[in-house]
């Protein structure tokens, strides 16, 4: 085997690690220690490029669609190998089980939403995008947060990581939900003191 | 969990600008829908150009003139709600400020309810009297020493002062070097000879 190890430079700027250029990271490892170091390191690899390309939705057929919005990760042209879809299932199913993804919609297992920030770290973000934008107290809809007219932290984010954000939001009582007939709204408050 | 009561009530208005602000999104959902449109009519007409169909491209071109117009127009309905929401949402910054208002004006009443007129005059008045007061006692006090007490009370005080600070008050003698009684006793020598003497005067000592 002449291929040297070496991390790669993708057009967008995203750097892909060393490992990404050896064949055996492409193949599901028999062994369970190697098999565990190489998921491992596929989750790191997937998080880390959903952060950079503010990707939040990763499905197992990603691995057969040539020219995705995944292509860069899960194949590597130069040396010729790709990850397989039951390869790719395996990783989805450890980073469900892990926390670091969710099934969605639920109940099915080709499609995952990446929490690539956590729900908690999500809430931070949105309640810091409202008080930085003088939104604390006013009444918003869910589609004005996730499709502002000017780009925000914010824009895309998929409802079901928004709810779950606005939920942990209302927990300590700095976010409100208002349901009416047509749709549910979100009040951000103003932190309670001493919280 | 207890943080719950500090949980405002959601009101008919919340749900009213809520109503109105779900309209709007609604509205620019639509506007996107007719972009895609027009998008994709101007696709039809190019292709059917190109492929030499004129009418079918003039169609596709109507059509496209028609969605435009759509498009404007809901372009002034959502002009309409969010001036609807933005007047909502002002009034009721408005109605927050009059609260306040009426909260400084009564924290204000209360305060002058503690400092009318007639309260303050009654206390300078007093403390008027007070301090004639006082002056009567001053007086009285002052007036009970005899001239000798007050004599002997100055004499300390002179006392003390030299003591403490080292002043010679006026009244004691200065007690100053007196004229000499004499006459000079030595004649008043050349400049020259006076220093010669001088030098004579200075006689080595063994040490």
């Amino acid at each position: 085997m002449s291929t040297t190890l070496a991390p790669y430079t993708l057009p967008s700027g995203f750097v892909l690690p060393s490992i990404h250029s050896g064949p055996p990271f492409f193949t599901q490892q028999p062994s369970p220690s190697s098999r565990k170091i190489a998921t491992d390191n596929w989750t790191r690899l997937i998080l880390s490029y959903a952060r950079h390309q503010k990707l939040f939705v990763l499905r197992t057929e990603d691995a057969d669609i040539p020219g995705g919005e995944w292509d860069d990760v899960l194949s590597n042209p130069r040396i010729n190998r790709k990850i397989r879809a039951p390869h790719l299932a395996a990783v989805i199913a450890h980073m469900v089980a892990t926390d670091q993804a969710v099934y969605d919609p639920p109940n099915q297992t080709s499609a995952v939403l990446l929490y690539w920030r956590t729900p908690e770290e999500w809430a931070q973000v949105l309640y810091d995008w409202a008080s930085s934008t003088g939104h604390l107290n006013t009444i918003m809809t869910f589609y004005e947060i996730v499709e502002p007219p000017v780009p925000s932290p914010l824009s895309d984010l998929p409802l079901p990581i928004l709810r779950k954000a606005i939920a942990v939001l209302a927990k300590s009582s700095r976010a409100q939900v208002i349901a009416v007939a047509d749709g549910e709204g979100v009040r951000f408050l103003t932190a309670p003191p001493g919280r | 969990m207890g943080g719950n009561q500090s949980v405002p009530k959601i009101t008919k208005q919340d749900r009213a600008i809520l109503d109105l602000k779900l309209q709007r999104d609604e509205v620019k959902k639509y506007q996107k829908k007719i972009q895609v449109v027009l998008d994709r009519e101007h696709e039809v007409a190019k292709q059917q150009l190109a492929a030499g169909n004129k009418d079918r491209a003039l169609v596709a071109l109507r059509r496209r003139k028609y969605q435009e117009g759509l498009l404007a127009k809901t372009d002034g309905q959502l002009e309409n709600l969010e001036q609807l929401v933005s007047t909502i949402e002002f009034s009721l910054v408005e109605v927050s400020i009059l609260h306040g208002l009426q909260q400084g004006n009564a924290a204000l009443k209360e305060i002058h309810k503690e400092l009318n007129i007639e309260n303050v005059e009654r206390v300078l008045e007093e403390t008027q009297e007070a301090r004639e007061y006082q002056r009567e006692i001053d007086e009285m006090l002052a007036n009970s020493l005899t001239v000798e007490d007050e004599e002997a009370v100055q004499a300390e005080l002179r006392e003390l002062q030299i003591e403490t600070l080292g002043v010679h008050d006026a009244e004691r003698p200065i007690h100053l070097p007196s004229v000499p009684t004499e006459e000079p006793v030595s004649p008043i020598r050349k400049p020259g000879t006076e220093l010669q003497s001088q030098e004579e005067q200075r006689v080595p000592v063994a040490a």
